[in-house]
């Protein structure tokens, strides 16, 4: 009796599975909306005004992230705009300090380290608007108020999706908002060239630079450490931007391998010859002082003598 | 409501710790998907909540310490005193370190503050008691419990960064690390101790692997059967110094190989 109803059921329940992990799969080709991504967002802006950057005033953080989430829920995930996003802006805006833009391309780990949390520079990421997204994904869904865990549209499935759009917009009112000496960090070693065309600094961040607020455009071309020398200040499409940015009336100065920059890139590559600091002691001298003293420096004296009477006896 | 010398509880303390739980299991340690980010905030609000905040006990932090705690990967651990700053700034840009404060625990609890008091709604956002004020506040109480855990599951070789440019001494018996995490090391997990003594750059040089301090520090740890390695200005940390004194002397890149190596 079991038998007659077992094999349909496995025959149904194989077809299901297919159904759900089969060809037709994920409705798209990225990685779903972060979890808990409310709890995040609330959460972060909190940390920022309480503790990050208390400067910034008093927000109210749940409004910020009913505004956040209704520039893209109920949509086609297809369909959002920078301006869907722009009370989200308007409730997290703050002014950026003069002089302390650093605009970046291809170097993301790079500029956090390097602006230290705004407390050098304040890149878009230290800045309220920025930090409540920065690393996490998102998207919704036509007809639903639900977010989508998951998947998210790719920006080569379609442009117009919703975190693509929010950076979209960050990096205008970023760079509206940028003035004094203004910096640009750009990875030498990058295929393709240190200055992407297409990229948000080309197509959103300098369009929307105010040229009257800005006195100064210092670019920093910085390869990796054991990274190909691909582009360079003066050179291919570095030397387009600087042309591009001379043309538009600014005050442009480059840099390859600023010392500071290059310290940074230093720390996963200590030993590397590019790395070598002139005040470290001679590895001779250097030599750890280490537990097991009696041990290893009587060994060492020893060897050192040994040595020197061998040089010794060579020489005469 | 009592009143104290210190800040009080930081506003929004609920959704600061519980936003910083999610983001760490989520977006920077997925492997601990499944820690329960509602029970952890609960059972560190169970912990001071209507309590007096000078009569706080381990035991009031002990559901909190077993419900966030997670294992260390060996030769990772990382402790440091009077180095704050830089430690995190290293930690942050080379994640093969960890520092208390790069653990789920310490993660959520640093640069915040909280205290209870008997009188609802049992927070204290008006102040706090001073560690001089009473000892068994919930900040000092808390801190001294994650170090001891911090360093009871430290495994393999284990770091400490140092400052040798403070007057007072690189190693001091009445810090954390001194009093707390140092007899907390596991001699039978714990292979080698190494010590990275930094100065700041052009600052003073108060202090060397040969100090005293330093010398009293071996000589504890030796007693505990640790081997004990210990750097000047350990050179990948003093690459970051660099960055913000390119021009100091001390950070001059060597140029066409004339090293003496």
């Amino acid at each position: 009796m079991m038998m007659n109803h077992f094999f349909p059921l496995l025959f149904v329940s194989v077809l299901c599975m297919n159904s759900f992990t089969g060809v037709q799969g994920k409705k798209w080709k990225g990685e779903g909306t972060t979890q808990n991504l409310e709890s995040i967002v609330i959460g972060r802006c909190y940390d920022y005004i309480r503790i990050v950057n208390p400067s910034v005033g008093e927000k109210n953080c749940s409004q910020i992230w009913e505004a956040f989430k209704n520039a893209f829920i109920n949509k086609d995930p297809c369909s959002i705009l920078p301006e869907d996003y722009e009370l989200f802006i308007n409730l997290t805006f703050h002014t950026i300090p003069p002089n302390k833009s650093l605009f970046w391309e291809n170097n993301q780990l790079l500029v956090n380290s390097f602006a230290d949390r705004g407390r050098r520079y304040m890149s878009l990421g230290d800045t309220l608007f920025g930090f409540v997204g920065d690393f996490l994904n998102w998207c919704g869904q036509a007809d639903s108020p639900g977010l989508d865990y998951e998947s998210c549209p790719t920006t080569t499935e379609c442009e117009n999706n919703a975190v693509e759009s929010f950076w979209r917009m960050l990096s205008i009112i970023y760079a509206k908002h940028s003035s004094g000496v203004i910096h640009v960090l750009l990875n030498g070693s990058a295929a393709g060239g240190a200055y992407p065309q297409p990229g948000f600094f080309a197509d959103y961040e300098i369009p929307n630079l105010q040229k009257d607020k800005i006195s100064q455009i210092v670019i920093w071309v910085v390869d990796d450490i054991e990274g190909p020398d691909i582009d360079s200040c003066g050179a291919h499409s570095v030397k387009t931007l600087e042309t591009r940015l001379t043309a538009l009336g600014y005050d442009v100065t480059c840099t390859d391998n600023d010392k500071s920059v290059m310290f940074l890139l230093c720390l996963d590559n200590p030993d590397h010859s590019k790395c070598a600091i002139a005040s470290s002691a001679p590895a001779a001298q250097r030599g750890p002082i280490s537990s097991d003293r009696g041990g290893s420096w009587n060994k060492l004296m020893f060897v050192s003598f040994a040595g020197f009477l061998f040089r010794f006896a060579l020489v005469y | 409501m009592l009143k104290w010398k210190d800040r009080g509880t930081t506003k929004n303390l609920q959704e600061v710790v519980l936003g910083r739980c999610y983001n760490y299991i989520t977006a920077q340690h997925p492997e601990l998907g499944d820690k329960d980010c509602l029970k952890i905030w609960e059972s560190l609000k169970d912990a001071f909540i209507y309590k007096n905040p000078c009569n706080i006990t381990p035991e009031d932090y002990q559901p909190l310490m077993e419900l966030a705690s997670h294992p260390i990967p060996c030769n990772k651990s990382l402790f440091w005193s009077k180095t704050g700053d830089l430690v995190h700034r290293y930690t942050k840009s080379n994640q093969n370190f960890l520092t208390l404060e790069d653990t789920l625990l310490g993660y959520m609890a640093d640069r915040i503050s909280w205290c209870g008091d008997p009188s609802a709604p049992g927070i204290n956002y008006e102040s706090c008691p001073k560690r001089n004020e009473c000892e068994s506040n919930p900040s000092s109480v808390f801190w001294k419990m994650a170090s001891k855990m911090f360093a009871e599951a430290a495994c393999g070789v284990v770091q400490v960064m140092l400052n040798g440019s403070v007057e007072a001494g690189a190693f001091r018996s009445s810090s954390i690390f001194g009093s707390v995490e140092i007899f907390n090391l596991n001699p039978d997990k714990v292979s080698e101790v190494h010590i990275w003594l930094m100065q700041d750059i052009g600052g003073p040089q108060s202090e060397s692997c040969s100090g005293h301090s330093i010398q009293r520090l071996i000589s504890i740890l030796e007693e505990r059967n640790f081997k004990i390695i210990c750097e000047d200005n350990y050179r990948p940390v003093q690459l970051l110094q660099c960055v913000h004194n390119p021009d100091h002397t001390d950070c001059r890149l060597c140029t066409n190989s004339t090293a003496i190596l």
